[in-house]
């Protein structure tokens, strides 16, 4: 037994085995390999939250339900969520920062320390000698003053020579640029921690604030974020979409109002895609818009709902122009005994759907003219959700009542004593608010990146040694020097610096 | 009119690459200075007309000629031919792999035209910034040169097989030799000048340029590709990584976040992984060489999908109408 280490050796040991393949070349390769292959992963498998991807993840349940559960169980529908991602990338930047720690260490050793001198300089790759007139000091101090002129850091004379090296940007700059990968993650991890984002829909004429209530459930807010909401207020003035000939969107336009909480003005913006406002911390970008038609329910003359309603446009079939169909709102009417709900259909170009209905062909209805509405209301209790879809309802403990058509500025009756009015069509625009303070880390990341990367590419450290000696009458200068990288480019610069400081002229 | 101009110049600059190629093959065989010299001139003629068909359309559109994925892959494809001429003819001399650089711009060209010909058209407004100009012209510069060092890495592999096989031959034939020495007695001498001594092996301090001319090959030394495809992935590397910082600027302002997993975005990322890991490890021993040369490969490839399998079969943010 006395020749096996004991348990806390061995433990050291293999600690310090595992450091050690950490920090290698090697590990960190095959980590930043195995990162792009889960990247690839995800690319391929579609990601519950992106765009589209529910219905993908639900037709994959339904028809390879073996797969879909393998899937499931190793976290391919979130992969950049999932356990193991961050393990690669923790990995790969505990494996960076082992391999950059005595980098760094030895840099700042490197920038403090003074060049080395030596004795003799003809063992070095490149050599060179000169005969010169006039005195070897004199020869150093003009070598001296051209090799500063060049950048070079120099040493000496000391013992009639000189030390000179040049190039150690190459690794500050490395340095720089692996480095700067910590400070992009703190900028990720504070801006998205202590941020949120969210969206507001704002019909024209309406003022939102910023505030928690604001956003119906829909902001997603970060581990850290602490309910400390600006309260701004926008007030949106008019929403506008430009198209071009073929009805294609050009522009999308929101004109609004900005308000402290307290009701002082901001000033108006305005926002668009590409042009996001920007107020008390919080941006406002431009994601989208709808039609808001104002309706009116008035029971014996009394209001009960008199507001702009938001509608949507349910999904279109594959071989179907989404803009040629309507658009679809429900009012809920929780106050009335029995409750009410009226479902909407909203025609906002009233020609181009008569022309559909004459001609066969559906046009598309981009613009607001003769707007209508087609209704069907329904009586009895409302299904008691807590969240309301905007294009659905659940009729089942209900009874239709009427069900007609409206035009714009035309009253209808749903039931006795009970009135419809469609007085305008408003539109309404959809703003996704955030806010995310790590944005300026992460540029100066960025920033450090790219400046990083180009001397860590194009520099090269460079050593020269010049020693001038007696001869004669006159001095005889002899350069040595090496680079570490770029070799054949020093080459040529050798034979210039040599020149240099022997006075020709090129 | 001017699209039609410039889709006739379009095909002028791809009969004038194909010519090229020709006379690029034929210089291969025989090695006639002359003939490459004209091949040099016929492709250049070629990237001229090109030029013009790029700059036609985009007068034609109004706008700058890099919306869809037509006019990408035909400004890429110049630039390809355009970034070969400058560095790889006339800073570096070298005019063997011209064939292969235009024949992939040819080939790029051709399915552009064929499969993803749309007309001049104006762009949906998420696309209506500066920062569009600043990030696809990044993109394909960097493209172009990472294509480039894509085409010498694999240009590398074959090479450098070659040269390893030529080299054990080399030493199959000394061995022979020297066993057919060892009884020297018997037969007299054999006709020992006319071999290298059989314990020179090329490859060891000189590449294997100073094997005998006819089992030289066709391309440039190993050595050669190997700095070729260094040197155009260092200089194009910093411009991809701009490119990808300067298309998370911009999605910040377009689409509200800077980074989205996007199917573009991820392939974007998995190209600058790779070519990465190309630059470290070609830095690293025990990897550098082959296992550099395939990780540049790789990287090619991913550079090929984030562009066209991105493009065509997978639907992200970065799908636009009309490709």
């Amino acid at each position: 037994m006395a020749d096996r280490p004991r348990a806390p050796v061995r433990l050291r040991a293999s600690l310090a085995l595992a450091w050690r393949t950490l920090r290698s070349m090697r590990t960190a390769l095959i980590l930043l390999l195995v990162l792009a292959l889960a990247a690839v992963a995800g690319s391929l498998v579609p990601q519950a939250g992106f765009p589209g991807a529910a219905a993908e993840i639900e037709r994959l349940h339904r028809d390879h339900p073996f797969r879909a559960d393998l899937f499931q169980r190793l976290g391919l529908f979130d992969v950049y969520g999932s356990w193991w991602f961050t393990l690669i990338y923790t990995l790969l930047l505990i494996s960076l920062a082992a391999c950059l720690f005595p980098r760094t260490r030895a840099l700042l050793r490197n920038v403090l320390a003074r060049p080395v001198l030596v004795r003799e300089v003809d063992g070095f790759r490149h050599y060179a000698e000169r005969p010169l007139t006039g005195e070897p000091d004199a020869a150093l101090s003009r070598a001296r003053r051209v090799l500063r002129r060049r950048r070079f850091r120099v040493r000496g004379p000391e013992d009639a020579t000189i030390a000179a090296e040049k190039g150690l940007l190459r690794e500050i700059g490395s340095l720089a640029f692996h480095w700067s990968f910590f400070l992009l993650l703190i900028g990720v991890i504070y801006g998205r921690g202590t941020g949120f984002t969210g969206t507001a829909v704002i019909a024209e004429g309406e003022t939102w604030a910023e505030v928690h209530a604001g956003y119906d459930g829909s902001a997603r807010e970060g581990r850290f974020f602490n309910e400390d909401h600006s309260g701004l207020l926008v007030h949106v003035r008019d929403f506008e979409v430009r198209y071009r000939d073929d009805l294609s969107p050009e522009e999308f336009t929101t004109r609004a109002d900005l308000a402290h909480p307290d009701g002082t003005s901001i000033g108006p913006v305005d926002i668009r895609v590409n042009h996001p406002a920007n107020a008390l911390g919080v941006k406002l970008y431009q994601a989208g818009y709808g039609w808001a038609p104002v309706v009116r329910v008035e029971r014996d003359g009394e209001p009960i709902a008199d507001a702009p309603l938001i509608t949507v446009q349910p999904p279109a079939a594959e071989d179907e122009d989404p803009r040629t169909l309507p658009w679809r709102g429900i009012l809920r009417l929780p106050s009335l005994r029995p409750q009410m709900a009226i479902v909407f259909e909203l025609y906002p170009d009233g020609l181009a759907a008569l022309a559909s209905l004459q001609g066969g062909e559906p046009l598309p209805m981009v613009e607001n003219r003769n707007p209508f509405l087609t209704f069907d209301a329904y009586r009895g209790d409302l299904p008691e959700t807590a969240a309301f879809a905007l294009d659905s309802l659940d009729t089942s403990g209900m009874e239709k009542v009427s069900s007609g058509l409206v035009g714009e500025g035309r009253t209808e009756e749903l039931a006795p004593g009970v009135t419809l009015a469609f007085p305008e069509l408003r539109e309404y625009t959809v703003l996704q608010v955030s806010r995310d303070r790590g944005l300026g880390i992460m540029l100066a990341a960025g920033i450090l990146i790219l400046l990083g990367l180009l001397p860590a590419l194009y520099d090269s450290r460079r050593r020269l040694w010049v020693r001038a000696e007696r001869s004669g009458e006159g001095t005889m200068l002899k350069v040595g020097g090496f680079a570490l990288q770029r070799r054949d480019q020093f080459e040529e610069e050798f034979a210039r610096v040599v020149d240099d400081l022997a006075g020709v002229d090129r | 009119m001017t699209a039609d101009l410039s889709r006739w110049t379009f095909w002028v600059a791809i009969a004038a690459y194909v010519a090229a190629i020709g006379l690029y093959v034929a210089f291969l065989r025989s090695r006639a200075p002359r003939t490459g010299r004209l091949a040099s001139v016929v492709a250049w003629g070629g990237a001229g007309a090109h030029l013009a068909s790029i700059v036609l359309r985009g007068v034609s559109a109004g706008r700058g000629p890099w919306g869809n994925m037509f006019e990408y892959s035909s400004l890429l494809s110049l630039l390809i031919v355009v970034a070969y001429l400058v560095f790889v003819e006339v800073r570096m001399g070298i005019r063997t792999i011209g064939a292969f650089v235009v024949g992939f711009a040819v080939l790029t060209m051709g399915l552009a035209s064929m499969a993803l010909y749309t007309y001049p058209a104006p762009l949906p407004p998420a696309l209506n910034s500066y920062w569009r100009e600043i990030h696809v012209i990044s993109i394909i510069t960097a493209s172009s040169l990472l294509t480039l060092g894509g085409i010498f890495s694999i240009l590398y592999l074959f090479k450098e097989r070659k040269e390893r096989r030529l080299a054990q031959a080399e030493r199959a034939d000394a061995a022979e030799l020297a066993a057919r020495d060892a009884a020297p007695i018997l037969g007299g001498s054999g006709d020992l000048d006319a071999t290298d001594p059989p314990d020179y092996a090329p490859g060891a301090d000189e590449p294997a340029v100073a094997v005998a001319g006819r089992r030289k090959g066709l391309l440039p030394a190993s050595e050669t590709l190997d700095r070729l495809a260094y040197r155009t992935i260092a200089i194009a590397f910093p411009i991809w990584t701009w490119a990808v910082i300067a298309g998370a600027i911009w999605a910040e302002r377009a689409w509200g976040r800077y980074w989205g997993w996007d199917p573009k975005e991820t392939w974007a990322f998995i190209t600058w992984v790779l070519f990465a890991g190309y630059l470290h490890a070609r830095a690293t021993a025990g990897w550098k060489g082959r296992r550099a040369a395939y990780l540049g490969v790789a990287g090619f490839v991913s550079l090929l999908i984030t562009y066209y399998a991105v493009n065509l079969f997978i639907v992200g943010l970065h799908s636009y109408a009309g490709v």
